[in-house]
């Protein structure tokens, strides 16, 4: 069975992402990586709205950067039905402790029809989501982000077939889920003012000591939502992973992405 | 105020009441004064109270309202378990517990003071106010219509977010009828298991009609582009990777010590402003046009003007440092209102009357759909 | 127009073409009207015209086809959008957009047409097609016939040359139907537009083609023709044609105005011979298999049935009529519960089927859904029988025993959703007849079947009444109707409005009289087999 990618990454699409990871590391990991006395560090409470602008402009650069020759119909209306189906998951576990089905979609969306795709799917899903519930805000550049960095590494995962790869995709599910917990964490973390020292961000604090608070600061705040759901997520990706990926297969060779016609004049 | 515009009901393109949310959620992010927060606040609910169209998503106000609560709460409830007390008044003597070591021995409880339940009150208000101004947004715009105004660089993203926003409802409308079906099997149609086994048909139905849209989407012409001169392209592209690597080299500068600030902020600002440029540029070889697209006329530019002036009103005030805008609360004082900032809110409320009253159509009710056909 | 200049198509990993040979010459202002079985190749060869096979499909096309002097070998489908319009099947899944007026100019804004020339012609198609009522509403709110005259107006708007249409009637009632097919007339002869469409219902179709092509399918070649000659010896052909070949009528009329006025002599050579009465035959069991009694269903303020009373007994075959919305489906889901009532009673099997629960309501009624896929869940068609065996607790394999009656050529491995429609349908009617229930329910049953397919059907249910079963099918299809029903009850707007034996109800109505009966009236025959029948007789 091959896979056909619903999206090609060109040399183009690699740049711009890696690039736009790069940016987008910083704009999540600044409080822990920054040094005590460079400038975002200086003006803390404005950075995560900085970010908040550049990260969605990087991201129209990446979505456009494939457009440029890749993106054909096929993917476009594969990518807005998925989509469609993560805004109909979303609300579900909206709120309760994080039961979010949604990283099965995106998991397994990205594994089916590639890195790429995977990339994309992730920020179409979270905004055409976040649009319809009215949920527009400053955190969607960093879910958005999150996403579709999930959506790209289950695209790069290794070659596997059958069980191993149920279980492959379970463990990066799981990894994946809970990691976007411990990131979406970061953009606001700066932000809760007034936490007692162990907990906050200091600007200008050596970096293992907020790297401590911020750890610590998960385990107190936001651990309640992170496991229930990466447990969620392996749970469903073993239950209903297969046939999903079965139908996501079916239609990717049903599309034929990147069908290759031939033309033969008449003998 | 004159032109039959005003009264001619017509929508308000979407970024003009984007820019004035914003200008709105910057004010506030400038002050902790309580009473401008409130102000900020009523300006928001009076606009959309004014101009909210009649749909689904015109109800999201009431839901960034609810939020708004939710994060002064978690914020004021932060403050009780872990704040640091400090102040005179004490309210409240909880007994506290100090935290193993591994967890750095934070003390939980305590002593609660008026002062620091004021603080962290004041901290939550604003960031609950940035919250509720961006509601406001999210109500009065149509997300169709934000859609057709991406630019033209954005358009497949565009496209691929209005199909995913035609095919929700349908999906809802797909798994109930699938899930009351199964009765006709003798299945039941309740419970987790009855959506799980109607979910897996309908999520293929799904996907095998996104290939139908596709071949409808060729068929009608989509992604036709015209010719674009190979030195353009080379142009683009080399714009692109210049945007980009300015971009990195930028946000490197900024998290590193002692990089000159010219280098930081600014080569971002540049990067992404060329690697924008160069998208755009690309974007040119598309043959599209747009059908009515929305007008930016008079009203857009009184409504977003307003979200300017109140944006530049608050930031002039905090430059100048105007006292009023901050709120001490050690000790707790009574919020003074300064007169710049009054003045913004003033001409924040005009979209009230400036803006064109709506289109009296209906407008889509996707759940009232009937499957009775 | 469309030329195809020795064309064959082979899909990729095929090994034998789907078409093969194709020579096929299609002047400009013609409408075409392409008949095939289901799987013949007839949606590839429409496919091809706009260049979709094999540019969208992948696959070899040897040969050339030229649309309007243009090769599609080298034209993808978006750039000949502005020349050939193509309507899918199913209208909904093709929009891109989610209100009408946007929809009709998604293609315009494609082809980068100016402002001002876009809001011209969408007023122009607009009144054209009788939408301007409906502009500003949402797709998902319109009827089947509203949405098919939108996938319509949404491609005239390009200006198209050519427009294709596949099977554009399949999901209309008559009189939605007959609103399409005139505004496709009104394009050919006031625009010059060249139609091809494929469609299985010939009745509706015949009248208005200027050539017919048939594709046999299996690798033989394609012919075409003017109608009358293509249907002299077609396999398959409508009710007025098959009587005109019946009673050696030259030329052999197309529509029924033709047929009637050549019917003088068969009129008058079936004098003495009564059309037969529908009887109930096999079982005479009283005792109603469904009863409703003032029943009224409403969604919200609208009303979906009121105040319908009727009842079903054992052996009948009663179709139920009526217009798109009508309350056709409403009634069938009502019979077995599927949606509650606001007022009145329903009974079946002599139960409030809203208490019936599992494999009770499985065992005293059947309903076989517009879209049978609705039913399916399984994997596999093997998968889908056990699990239908286990559901209907009945003996492992009675539902694959079913299936290969009803539908032999259906193979176990096969994943339902590639079944064709037909297959489809009747996969989910063994499973639904796999706990042999009293009372079986069919909504639409034939939309997008082929006549062979069709055929098996009515044998099918036949066959069922025979051996006791009480049968309602909900449908747009007259012919099916006049072919089995022995009852017709004619729904509109949620009220009965006529109830009756079937030569009583549809005889008297313009939109549900077979053709055989508009040709034939005032006699009450209603297929050309009772024709046939009484004519054997007659020499006999």
């Amino acid at each position: 069975m091959t896979n056909s990618l619903a999206l090609r990454l060109g040399p183009r699409s690699i740049t711009t992402i890696a690039a736009t990871s790069l940016v987008g590391i910083v704009a999540f990991g600044w409080p822990l990586i920054a040094a005590p006395t460079s400038s975002v560090v200086a003006h803390a409470t404005d950075a995560p709205w900085l970010f908040a602008i550049v990260i969605p402009l990087l991201l129209a650069v990446v979505v456009s950067s494939f457009t440029d020759g890749g993106m054909d119909a096929k993917a476009i209306a594969l990518l807005g039905v998925l989509a469609a189906v993560v805004a109909v998951l979303r609300p579900l576990g909206g709120g309760t402790a994080g039961l979010e089905p949604i990283w099965v979609v995106l998991v397994l969306g990205g594994r089916a029809l590639g890195p790429g795709f995977g990339f994309v799917l992730g920020a179409v899903a979270l905004f055409s989501s976040a649009l319809l519930t009215g949920g527009v805000g400053p955190w969607l550049p960093f879910q958005m982000l999150g996403a579709a960095w999930v959506g790209l590494g289950a695209g790069l995962l290794p070659r596997a077939t059958g069980r191993p790869e149920l279980v492959l995709l379970a463990a990066y599910g799981a990894a994946a889920s809970f990691a976007y917990g411990l990131l979406l964490n970061l953009w606001f973390w700066p932000f809760v003012a007034n936490l007692p020292a162990a907990l906050a961000f200091t600007p200008g604090a050596p970096i293992v000591e907020n790297l401590l608070s911020w750890v610590r600061f998960t385990l107190l705040t936001s651990l309640g939502y992170d496991i229930p759901r990466a447990v969620l997520t392996v749970t469903l990706i073993l239950i209903a992973g297969a046939p999903i990926l079965n139908a996501l297969r079916r239609v990717s060779r049903r599309a034929v992405f990147d069908p290759q016609p031939t033309f033969v004049p008449a003998p | 105020m004159t032109g039959s515009l005003f009264h001619l009901p017509r929508w308000l393109h979407p970024a003009a009441w984007w820019i004035w949310a914003l200008g709105l959620a910057t004010a506030a992010s400038r002050t902790t004064n309580p009473l401008l927060l409130a102000l900020v606040i009523a300006v928001a609910a009076l606009v959309v109270s004014a101009r909210k169209p009649d749909a689904p998503w015109g109800r999201s106000f009431k839901f960034f309202l609810r939020l708004g609560v939710v994060v002064i709460v978690i914020r004021v409830g932060v403050q009780l378990i872990f704040g640091a007390a400090f102040g005179t008044t004490v309210l409240l003597d909880l007994p506290g517990v100090t935290s193993p070591s591994w967890l750095a021995g934070v003390r939980l409880g305590g002593d609660i003071t008026f002062e620091s339940l004021l603080l962290a009150f004041y901290d939550g208000l604003r960031l609950a106010t940035i919250l509720i101004c961006i509601g406001a947004a999210n109500s009065l715009v149509s997300p169709s219509r934000l859609l057709k105004s991406v630019p033209a660089a954005l358009y497949e993203f565009g496209v691929s977010v209005v199909v995913a926003m035609t095919f929700t409802p349908q999906l809802v409308a797909d798994v109930d009828r699938v899930r009351t079906a199964r009765r006709l099997r003798g299945r039941p149609t309740t419970g987790v298991r009855a959506i799980a086994g109607a979910a897996m048909p309908v999520f293929e139905g799904a996907l095998e009609k996104s290939v139908t849209l596709a071949a409808a989407m060729d068929s009608r012409g989509y992604g036709r582009r015209g010719t674009i001169r190979a030195a353009q392209r080379r142009m683009n592209s080399a714009l692109l990777l210049i945007g980009l690597v300015a971009a990195c080299i930028g946000t490197y500068a900024l998290i590193a010590a002692g990089s000159p600030m010219a280098l930081g902020l600014p080569m971002l600002i540049v990067g992404v402003a060329v690697c924008i440029t160069s998208i755009t540029w690309s974007a040119r070889t598309a043959v599209r046009t747009r059908y009515r697209p929305d007008p930016w006329a008079l009203p857009e530019n009184l409504v977003a003007g307003a979200g300017i002036m109140i944006a530049i009103s608050f930031l002039a005030a905090s430059w100048v440092s105007m006292p009023g805008l901050d709120t001490p609360s050690n000790p707790p004082t009574w919020p003074a209102l300064p007169l710049l900032p009054l003045l913004g809110l003033l001409i924040a409320t005009t979209p009230a009357l400036t803006a064109p009253e709506l289109p009296r159509t209906k407008v889509a009710q996707p759940r009232s759909i009937e499957v009775a056909a | 127009m469309i030329n195809f200049e020795h064309v064959s198509i082979t899909y990729p990993g095929a090994t034998e073409p789907v078409l093969a040979g194709v020579n096929l010459q299609i002047p400009a202002g013609e409408l075409v009207l392409v008949v095939g079985r289901t799987g013949s190749g007839k949606t590839t060869l429409l496919r091809a015209i706009n260049g979709l096979v094999p540019h969208f499909t992948g696959g070899t096309l040897t040969g050339r086809i030229l649309v309007d002097g243009r090769d599609t070998a080298t034209n993808p489908p978006r750039e000949l959008a502005d020349l050939v319009g193509m309507v899918p099947q199913d209208p909904m899944s093709g929009f891109v957009a989610d209100t009408v007026e946007e929809e009709l100019a998604y293609g315009m804004e494609c082809l980068g047409l100016a402002a001002d020339v876009m809001r011209r012609r969408v007023e122009e198609t607009l009144d054209l097609l009788g939408l301007a009522d409906l502009r500003n509403r949402p797709l998902l709110s319109l009827s089947a016939g509203q949405r098919q005259r939108v996938a319509i107006g949404s491609v005239l708007t390009s200006h198209p040359k050519v427009l294709v249409l596949d099977e554009p009637t399949s999901a209309l009632d008559p009189g939605a139907a007959e609103d399409v097919l005139a505004a496709l007339q009104r394009l050919v002869h006031d625009l010059n537009v060249t139609v091809v469409m494929a469609e299985h219902r010939l009745e509706r179709v015949v009248q208005y083609a200027d050539r017919i092509v048939i594709v046999p399918g299996d690798g033989e070649s394609i012919i075409s023709g003017t109608p009358s000659e293509m249907m002299g010896n077609s396999p398959i052909a409508p009710p007025v044609v098959e009587l005109g070949r019946l009673a050696g009528w030259q030329p052999l009329p197309l529509t029924v105005r033709d047929a009637r006025r050549a019917a003088g002599p068969l009129r008058e050579l079936l004098i003495g011979h009564a059309a037969p009465l529908r009887i109930i035959k096999g079982e005479r069991d009283a005792t109603p298999l469904t009863i409703t009694e003032k029943l009224t269903v409403r969604y919200g303020d609208v009303a979906a049935l009121r105040n319908v009373s009727i009842t079903i007994t054992r052996g009948e075959i009663v179709a139920l009529m009526g217009r798109n919305g009508a309350g056709k489906s409403t009634l069938l889901s009502t019979m077995v519960g599927l949606k509650p009532t606001s007022a009145g009673i329903v009974r079946t099997n002599g139960k409030d089927p809203r208490e019936i629960k599992g494999p009770e309501l499985v065992h005293s009624v059947g309903l076989v859904p517009q879209d049978p896929g609705d039913l399916l869940e399984a994997s596999t068609v093997a998968g889908e029988c056990r699990s239908s065996d286990h559901d209907a607790s009945v003996e492992p394999g009675t539902t694959r025993a079913l299936l290969a009656l009803l539908a032999p050529e259906v193979m176990d491995g096969v994943h339902p959703r590639d079944l064709s429609e037909g297959q489809r349908l009747l996969l989910a009617l063994a499973i639904v007849l796999a706990a042999r229930p009293p009372l079986l329910l069919l909504d639409e049953p034939t939309r997008g079947l082929d006549y062979p397919t069709k055929a098996r059907l009515v044998k099918v249910l036949r066959e069922l009444a025979a051996t006791g079963h009480g049968i309602v099918l909900a449908t747009h299809d007259v012919e099916l109707a006049a072919e089995v029903a022995t009852r017709v009850i004619v729904l509109a707007e949620g009220e009965v409005v006529a109830d009756g034996p079937t030569q009583a109800v549809v005889l008297a109505s313009p939109m549900f009289a077979p053709q055989v009966a508009k040709i034939l009236a005032p006699e009450d025959w209603l297929t050309v087999s009772e024709v046939r029948t009484a004519m054997i007789e007659q020499v006999g």
